[in-house]
């Protein structure tokens, strides 16, 4: 490992908060050279990993999810932990940009010395993850955050991703039980270890308490993606920082329950496998779309489909036989 | 009915027009304003035949031709410049000055650290305390600013909303030690907090109670302050923001709205407290377009009020102050302010303002001097004394052009208005963000139409002046202003009676926490005790909290105005490039520092930066350096861009950098943008802030430049 690589690691490991946003930067990087570091960066923090209750949060837009982590974080460092939050915000399709304001609804956590918090672009990934989510995670642990959240924009796609990289997943949702579970994959509901109803405060919270046994009614129909835990609903608001200590014994009991039983080291291996296969394709696509053979043909390829000359299926055969075949040269070269 | 004089024929007309026009309908050359209101080139007597009002009166319902039957024939406006220095001492000084030059009334600015409720010793305010107003923290303080000034006869106004009841009761205080009685006193308080959720920002609890403080001050002077006017419902500070007169007419109105409907929920009766509402908007240099919207509130809210059965006919009927706007001037060639400060009083009469305020023509580039006050003060003499202007009673009255123009306005205004009713009323809908995104949409639409040139302003975008002369501007030395403020707190705390003023904090506590008790009559017993502004402000902050509203943001809306996709794909090349070699897009921090909460310019490079494919991290407002700093480390940003409106950047900047150094962040680049007068620059400069932004620069410009500072050092 080169210098600057293993002071990097002596500051993270000590806490140091810039050296933990280089080190996300890192990781984050396209660029080969800086990727390259990270990859040995991340190789030699896994020992120092792995400690931390990992717990993702989704809910659609406007249901005070960071709001909720701001209560629940601060809560949460009362008690002596750590709290790192890892916050996705979607990067325009168009422009490429995006705009991060998630600290702006996080003031006070995001002052307080035990938190770290950092917003990512989501940079075209598929729904509201990071391309290094998973791997920033193991950032924070290094670093003695004990407890990390994974919050994601709405809900689409993104939610199995979340799941295969957090303990717990949680979902927030707004109180109307009048159009109940609206918006909300019937997938995305499989999903939650937790379901809470936030914004149970002033003139809503009847609506909230009727929401909640709706959802608990709704939920009995539906199968758990946990064998030893029954997700369960609660009810909290944020805003008036109500229901924290509930939600955090819920948490406390479900990591008991499926430490007991043995799901919980369980569920790590698998995500370690599916992490494998992440990177397996991650890696095959960008060797792909570097191949000199393949390059020379995507704009024919990409042309021919849209002016519909070409069947998308037939482009897609032609591409990968381009790159079976230019393989085989590499290797009888060797 | 008599016969016309002239047979005339319209399509005689538009045959000719036609051709002058090169064969296209006169309709082609129709304007569309920014409220999306088409103008045409020429009105005629049809257009009065779709009038939803016919012939009206002033001083008669509707209102629209003016409050008062005999208006500036019977009482010129009153000339009211709004002001504020650093000390009580000065600003007591040049308000005297201002009265014997032929000022009328006062209008007070404070400073950022008392419309926050904070002390000039507290650590949050290093560099707000005494700037863009008067640092007060105590009834000691509010009397040297009125030290001479006989309240009895002169009517204040004061621009307090935040800390409304420490400031409100040490100017109560202060005339009761002068021997002048409460129901003596005349002016008027802001207290329009709603619009600080929408804009401006300078909030201190959440809605609701500051809602209930709104109310109990319009109870408390309804009851011992007959001629003092409650609530002085704004819509400059919406206008500045960037709201259309569309906009700042539906939502000032609808805030106006949800005051009265509080006041009635407490069982107050209708008459007894509207007469005391008075209003306040912006006038910018659309000028036939803010003559029309001046009309148009006067007849909206007379509908508005009919709804509560008014018996006084002064219930509904809309008095108002007018500021000219201080977002028109330009920082470059700064005489030309006057000009348009000049066109934009004289909308503001045209349109029967009961008093103004001229903006000094230095006032995009710092605190006014001497002598652009007393330029901005003879516009309006000249307006009133040399062109003859007060003599005839709403001059545009009948116009084809101005009745048509005042109708548009008033429909689409009640329909929007309708919209935030739909939401709930207007606490409702600024709950949902809702006026917040149109106004901010707005501003980042006009901001894309001048950066490209389609909305001229001469000396920025055409006419650009090569040698204009440096121009002098007032300076403050915030350091010893705070030094000299917190001597005096230190004195007050020591020589008053600790006992009493704990238990009149204490009572105000309690009343916050069970809703009992009129808040001003509280904070007026307090305050009497030399309680402070801060003391007063954190005893109901105990039981509701600080307050920090979330930031909202958009996207797109600037790119969408913006017709010359070139000029912007290539900032999008190049930054694809930047991404290309370094790794990532270029990441910028968007921050404002201290009290400032004027966030416009903020939200449009941020939202326009985005469009342009940065990634742009947004701080939470009233942030010191150290959370500027710390915020950008964690977010790991190439650039910090500091937003600053209130001359703090001095003094917050250089502790910025400090702290950089002290992090070893310096690799982290810094830039700087908003109200800098260019004597600054190089200070600015000599502390290592790479781009300084005046107003007026064109956005993708100001990105590319940040991109080039960045190649330097990244």
């Amino acid at each position: 490992m080169n210098q600057k690589n293993s002071t990097l690691l002596e500051k993270i490991l000590q806490g140091d908060r810039r050296a933990m946003a280089k080190a996300i930067t890192l990781l984050e990087s396209t660029n080969s050279e800086s990727f390259e570091k990270g990859q040995e960066l991340l190789d030699s923090l896994l020992p120092h990993t792995g400690k931390a209750l990992r717990i993702g949060i989704t809910g659609v837009p406007g249901v005070g999810k960071s709001t909720f982590i701001e209560a629940f974080g601060l809560f949460l460092i009362k008690l002596k932990h750590r709290v790192a939050v890892l916050a996705v915000d979607p990067s325009s399709p168009v422009t490429g940009g995006s705009i991060m304001g998630d600290k702006t609804r996080m003031n006070e956590l995001s002052q307080h010395p035990n938190s770290f918090i950092r917003p990512s672009p989501s940079s075209g990934v598929l729904g509201g993850v990071a391309r290094k989510t998973r791997e920033t995670v193991l950032i924070c642990e290094a670093a003695g955050y004990d407890i990390v959240f994974v919050e994601t924009v709405g809900v689409g796609q993104s939610e199995t991703l979340v799941d295969s990289m957090v303990d717990l997943f949680m979902l927030l949702m707004l109180p109307n039980a009048g159009d109940e579970l609206q918006g909300i994959k019937k997938g995305v509901l499989e999903l939650a270890d937790l379901i809470v109803v936030n914004k149970s405060d002033g003139l809503q919270e009847p609506l909230a308490i009727s929401t909640q046994s709706e959802y608990r009614k709704a939920m009995q129909l539906l199968s758990s993606s946990k064998k030893s835990w029954d997700p369960q609903i609660l009810r909290c608001s944020a805003l008036e920082k109500v229901g924290m200590q509930i939600i955090w014994e819920a948490v406390k009991n479900f990591q008991d329950a499926l430490q007991n039983s043995g799901e919980w080291a369980q569920q790590r291996r698998s995500q370690s496998a599916k992490w494998m296969w992440a990177l397996v394709e991650e890696g095959l696509l960008k060797n792909f779309r570097k191949n000199e053979n393949i390059k020379k043909i995507i704009p024919e390829m990409e042309e021919s489909v849209s002016s519909g000359e070409m069947l998308p299926s037939n482009a897609a055969r032609r591409l990968l036989e381009k790159w079976a075949s230019s393989k085989k040269t590499c290797t009888s070269k060797k | 009915m008599p016969e016309s004089k002239y047979i005339f024929s319209l399509k005689e007309w538009e045959k000719k027009a036609s051709s002058e026009l090169g064969g296209n309908p006169s309709s082609s050359a129709n304007w569309k304003t920014l409220e999306d209101i088409a103008i045409k080139m020429l009105y005629t007597s049809e257009d009065l035949e779709k009038l939803s009002y016919s012939e009206t009166l002033p001083g008669l319902s509707p209102f629209i031709r003016g409050p008062h039957a005999t208006m500036y024939s019977g009482r010129k406006w009153t000339i009211r410049q709004y002001a504020g220095f650093s000390t009580a001492k000065e600003s007591n000084k040049f308000y005297r000055e201002n009265l014997a030059a032929g000022q009328k009334g006062l209008s007070v600015a404070f400073d950022l650290a008392t419309h926050r409720g904070y002390d000039s010793d507290h650590q949050r305010v290093l560099g707000d305390v005494g700037k863009a107003g008067v640092a007060i923290d105590s009834v000691e303080d509010m009397k040297i600013l009125f030290d001479q000034i006989p309240l009895d006869q002169m009517s204040v106004s004061m621009t307090m909303n935040g800390a409304v009841l420490p400031i409100l009761a040490s100017y109560i205080v202060t005339a009761e030690e002068q021997g002048v009685k409460q129901e003596q006193l005349s002016g008027t308080i802001q207290n329009d907090i709603l619009k600080e959720f929408m804009v401006r920002n300078t909030y201190i609890y959440p809605p609701s109670p500051s809602i209930r403080i709104a109310g109990d001050i319009i109870e408390y002077v309804s009851t011992y302050m007959p001629r003092y006017n409650s609530v002085s419902i704004s819509g400059y500070h919406l206008q500045e923001a960037g709201a259309t007169a569309v906009q700042e007419l539906a939502f000032s109105l609808g805030n106006g709205l949800e005051y009265v409907r509080t006041a009635i929920n407490r069982g107050m009766e209708i008459d007894s407290f509207a007469p005391r509402l008075s209003f306040f908007f912006g006038i910018g240099m659309n000028f036939f377009m803010e003559i029309a919207k001046l009309r148009a509130a006067r007849f909206l809210w007379n509908k508005l009020i009919q709804e509560f059965n008014p018996k006084k006919v002064e219930s509904s009927m809309l008095r108002t102050h007018c500021q000219t706007s201080g977002w028109s001037l330009t920082e470059q060639d700064p005489y030309n302010n006057i000009v348009r400060t000049t066109i934009e009083a004289l909308a503001a009469v045209l349109g029967g303002t009961q008093s103004l305020h001229t903006n000094a023509f230095d006032e995009a580039l710092g605190l006014p001097t001497e002598t652009s006050a007393r330029i901005a003060r003879n516009t309006q003499l000249i307006l009133q004394e040399e062109a003859g202007i007060p003599n005839v009673i709403d001059p545009f009255g009948g116009s084809y052009f101005m009745e048509s123009l005042s109708e548009s306005l008033i429909q689409e205004s009640a329909k929007l208005l309708e919209k935030v009713e739909k939401l709930g009323g207007m606490t409702k809908a600024v709950e949902s963000g809702m006026p917040k995104q149109q106004i901010e949409a707005s501003a980042a639409r006009r901001q894309a139409m001048i950066d490209q040139g389609q909305e001229v302003i001469v000396g920025i975008n055409k006419y650009k002046a090569e040698n204009a002369e440096p121009v002098e501007v007032r300076d403050i030395d915030n350091t010893a202003v705070r030094e000299a403020q917190i001597k005096m707190l230190k004195k007050i705390r020591k020589n008053r009676d600790q006992q009493k003023v704990d238990s009149f904090l204490n009572a105000l506590t309690n009343a916050a926490d069970t809703g009992v008790g009129n808040l001003l009559g509280l904070s007026i017993n307090a305050i009497r005790a030399r309680a402070t502004v801060g003391e007063v402000s954190l005893a109901l902050e105990k039981v509701w909290g600080r307050y920090n509203a979330p930031v909202q943001s958009i996207s797109g809306v600037y790119a969408g105005a913006f017709p010359d996709q070139k000029k912007i794909s290539e900032v999008r090349n190049e930054i694809k490039n930047f991404a290309k070699k370094v790794g990532r897009r270029p990441r910028i921090m968007v921050a404002k520092m201290g009290q400032d909460g004027h966030d416009r310019g903020a939200k449009v490079i941020a939202t326009a930066f985005a469009d342009m494919g940065f990634d742009v991290d947004i701080a939470p407002l009233f942030q010191t350096p150290e959370e500027v700093v710390r915020q950008s480390i964690e977010n790991d940003v190439h650039v910090i861009g500091i937003s600053s409106l209130a001359a703090g950047h001095k003094t917050l900047i250089e502790e910025l950098m400090k702290v950089l150094r002290q992090e070893n962040s310096e690799d982290i680049a810094v830039v700087a943008g908003g109200v800098i007068p260019p004597k600054d620059y190089d200070f600015l400069k000599s502390l290592g802030v790479c781009c300084i932004f005046g107003p007026g620069t064109a956005i993708p410009d100001a990105a590319r430049e940040v991109l080039m500072s960045l190649k330097v050092t990244h």
